[in-house]
């Protein structure tokens, strides 16, 4: 297998293959920093046109697009608090309290080291390990997805600092949310009124930059139009080389984040912005400064990318093994192989080799570019972007915002929703209720009651169908350390104060 | 009288004008709205059929796809029905998800809503099992599914759709009640099975070819066995005289002008004859059997009354 591997890489190495790559990378970082755009929705504009393309210049601008867009949602995320892409929800926790305290161009030199890595060590993972992982998602039932949705949602509490009431309601609101459209069990339509545009549910870009774009390019609106140019001045940091060696002290969080992602990435359903979550908790419980967190803490930045670069291509795992996506991305991108006649399953990697090895290196290549392509020409344009009047820069903000929902099915059901999403994204704003709760309701609501339902349907009824497997087991067990270890220590400490007077 | 004289001219021109414009067909671009994403089965059917389509319509016909995904294809199909029939908006037609749709749902459309062109795909269902069951033929499976109602568990995608129609003739065929398992598509469902999580599933052949080491096919729902997978035996061979799968055409709306309607019926009779499109529907995995005009109205009326039978008595929702 490892022979085949070095024999697709020559034809990989043309120089319309390798063009497709660097095109690719540089429109998802564009892709990925315009709010509204996003890796899912350039991926399927793309598809038809890649109908008379060669199969692996089209699969290497996806596998392109797919990387740059994971880190490009991070420029607006740090610069405006604008997450580009749902998975950069995540980034701009620490990323735009340290853009506020004038270090956005480090922050923005973290993010992409970080998603460069994350990148490189998810396509070695999908190189190296991809037939030994796929047995690993044939471990997940529905049974043990429900407990692996179960143990993203505790990290809820940890989104929640602050007001718990008001982090509750929006977690609800979130899984509300979710739970509209059909539900494929009973058939059931839920909350639709009638409308068949919503039978699908709704789609996530659309509550992301309802909640997320809308209210803070208004408020941009309500901005004077003198321009401050003081934090673009001060954002042309030095060259990303020399910042390097400054962030080789995260090489823990890289390391532990990395490894979030892949496994996120290999389960199907769960996608980016749960890894970014997920891998964001779990280094800020490792940090020896947790309070920082959350008010421009460079780790927390590398957290969220490295993890959201790092399921790029393990979700390609089982959607090349299993046909199944592990990330909407990655649905998208299955479509772009079946186009070519490519269809997944352990076939594919026995009829096309050249093909799916070629696709794996594209990856690779797509995450070492980053460094270069994202590193300074992109991350140093789109700061001027800050340099524009900001009254201006919001009305190009929301017209992008509507551009970009509107393209996603092409109707404008989807843009009114928007807007109703962003008068509710600006309310609860003002009324300071937390946003992140509702976007990981919304991924997780409906993915742990579908298969909570599904598991029970196959233990006909039978609760104890949730804890039968050894692997249920171990999920159940982690999300207990989860949720008791902060209130264990607390009480330790109490307990130690109470000692010593 | 005057106004009847009026209207009576006017329709005759405009059939004139219609004649003619169907003398010149096509002159225009022909819009196939695919009521799916892009890069799903449908759409790459669409995509695969439309070049053919352009070469044996001539006159240097361009043939565009739109998608128009959305509420599991029914805007689509809607946005079909109502469109003007000018032989310039078609679309596909997905049996026997389409018809169900007027059962289970409010539809703007019913079975009389289209011109019927030409059904492409006949995509046959397969009972499959987990590569580590021992369930490998007809008699182990019913033998396993009697042993008491609702002990056999059974992963398939969605309900209404051609594998839940297809279990619950089974169910009748072999006198057992089994516990359905529904998935939000076929491919979760398989690996579902392919991780033992479930005891058997439901899926189309094409869903199942690729992964033959890993699943074991009791059997196949069609008259004779596939070139696709020649060792799996047929249903019937097994004593089950059942056959159902899932079928995916073109349409076009009700009243299309005749001359229109023969132009195109010729031209996907022609593109099925072409080896070259044998050979591309194959490659992106679609089993191909061309159903022309009447005959493929007359299938999805027997789609509807099946549906609608099943629908009367064990209704999915």
């Amino acid at each position: 297998m490892y022979g085949a591997l070095l024999d697709a890489l020559p034809e990989v190495l043309g120089w319309a293959n390798l063009l497709a790559v660097v095109v690719g990378v540089l429109s998802g970082i564009c892709v990925g920093a315009l709010p509204g755009l996003s890796a899912t929705m350039a991926i399927s504009v793309l598809i038809p046109f890649t109908f008379g393309m060669s199969p692996l210049v089209a699969l290497g601008m996806m596998a392109g697009i797919y990387n740059g867009a994971m880190y490009g949602g991070s420029i607006p995320a740090v610069l405006l608090r604008i997450p580009g892409t749902p998975a950069a929800v995540a980034t701009s926790f620490d990323g735009y309290p340290m853009a506020q305290k004038g270090r956005g161009g480090y922050a923005l030199q973290v993010a992409v080291v970080s998603s460069a890595l994350g990148g490189i060590a998810s396509a070695i993972v999908l190189m190296l390990l991809a037939p030994p992982l796929a047995k690993v998602t044939l471990l997940f039932g529905p049974a043990e997805i429900f407990w692996v949705a179960v143990f993203g949602m505790s990290s809820i509490v940890f989104l929640l600092s602050g007001d718990i009431v008001k982090g509750l309601m929006s977690a609800a609101f979130g899984v509300f949310v979710s739970l509209i459209g059909a539900d494929t069990i009973s058939g059931y339509d839920r909350f639709t009124f009638g409308r068949l545009e919503l039978l699908d549910g709704i789609n996530i870009i659309v509550l992301l930059v309802g909640l997320y774009a809308l209210p803070p390019a208004v408020g941009l609106l309500e901005e004077p139009k003198d321009i401050d140019a003081s934090n673009a001045t001060r954002l042309s940091t030095g060259s990303i080389w020399s910042a390097i060696p400054g962030m080789l002290g995260y090489w823990k969080t890289w390391l532990r984040s990395a490894i979030i992602g892949i496994f996120v990435g290999i389960l199907p359903g769960a996608g980016g912005s749960m890894a970014a979550f997920l891998s964001w908790n779990e280094a800020r419980r490792a940090s020896s400064n947790p309070d920082e967190w959350g008010h421009g803490e460079p780790e927390g930045v590398a957290a969220a990318e490295t993890a959201n670069n790092a399921d790029t291509a393990s979700a390609m795992i089982p959607a090349l093994t299993l046909g199944i996506p592990g990330t909407a991305v990655a649905a998208v991108m299955l479509g772009g192989l079946l186009i070519h006649g490519l269809q997944p399953g352990p076939m594919l990697f026995r009829s096309n080799p050249e093909i799916v090895f070629g696709f794996m290196w594209q990856f690779l290549f797509a995450a070492i570019l980053l460094i270069f392509l994202g590193g300074s020409i992109a991350t140093n344009s789109f700061a001027q972007v800050l340099r524009l009047p900001r009254p201006i820069l919001g009305a190009i903000i929301i017209a992008l915002v509507f551009i970009g929902v509107y393209s996603i099915n092409g109707r404008m059901f989807d843009v009114y929703l928007t807007l109703g999403f962003g008068v509710i994204g600006y309310f609860m704003e003002k009324l300071k209720f937390p946003l992140p709760p509702v976007v990981l309701g919304l991924i997780l609501g409906k993915f742990a009651e579908e298969n909570l339902r599904l598991a029970l349907r196959i233990g006909r009824g039978d609760w104890s169908v949730l804890w039968s497997s050894t692997t249920s087991l171990i999920i159940i067990g982690l999300t207990l350390v989860v949720v008791l270890m902060p209130i264990l220590r607390q009480q330790v400490a109490k307990r130690r104060a109470a000692r010593q007077p | 009288m005057k106004r009847t004289v009026f209207t009576a001219a006017l329709v005759a021109t405009t059939a004139m004008a219609g004649a003619v414009a169907a003398q010149d067909y096509p002159s225009e671009e022909i819009e196939v709205i695919v009521g799916y994403s892009a890069g799903g089965g449908t759409d790459v059917m669409a995509r695969t059929v439309a070049p053919f389509l352009e070469e044996y319509l001539g006159n240097n016909a361009t043939v565009v796809v739109k998608n128009m995904p959305g509420a599991s294809g029914q805007i689509g199909v809607t946005e079909v029905a109502t469109a003007e029939p000018d032989g310039y908006t078609l679309g596909t037609f997905n049996l026997p998800g389409m018809m169900a749709r007027t059962l289970d749902r409010e539809a703007d459309y019913d079975a009389d809503s289209f011109t019927y062109l030409a059904n492409v795909v006949n995509d046959p269902n397969v009972i499959v099992t987990p590569g580590s069951s021992d369930i490998d033929t007809m008699e182990k499976l019913v033998e396993a599914a009697s042993e008491e109602p609702g002990a056999m568990t059974v992963a398939m995608s969605s309900l209404g759709g051609d594998d839940h129609l297809f279990l619950v003739k089974v169910q009748e065929a072999t006198d057992t009640e089994m516990t359905v398992v529904p998935f939000s598509g076929s491919a979760p469902a398989r690996t579902a099975l392919m991780g033992g999580h479930v005891g058997m599933g439901i899926i189309n052949l094409s869903e199942a070819v690729n992964f033959l080491d890993d699943l074991n096919v009791v059997g196949i729902a069609s008259e004779e066995r596939s070139d696709l997978a020649p060792d799996v035996p047929t249903l019937a061979e097994q004593g089950y005289e059942i056959t159902n799968g899932g079928l995916r055409g073109f349409v076009a709306p009700d009243g299309l002008p005749e001359e229109v309607e023969q132009k195109l019926l010729d031209a996907f009779q022609q593109a099925f004859d072409d080896p070259e499109f044998q050979e591309a529907m194959i490659s992106t995995g679609n089993p191909v059997r061309l159903t022309l005009g009447e005959e493929f109205e007359e299938l999805t009326q027997e789609q509807l009354d099946l549906a609608t039978r099943i629908w009367e008595n064990t209704p999915w929702k």
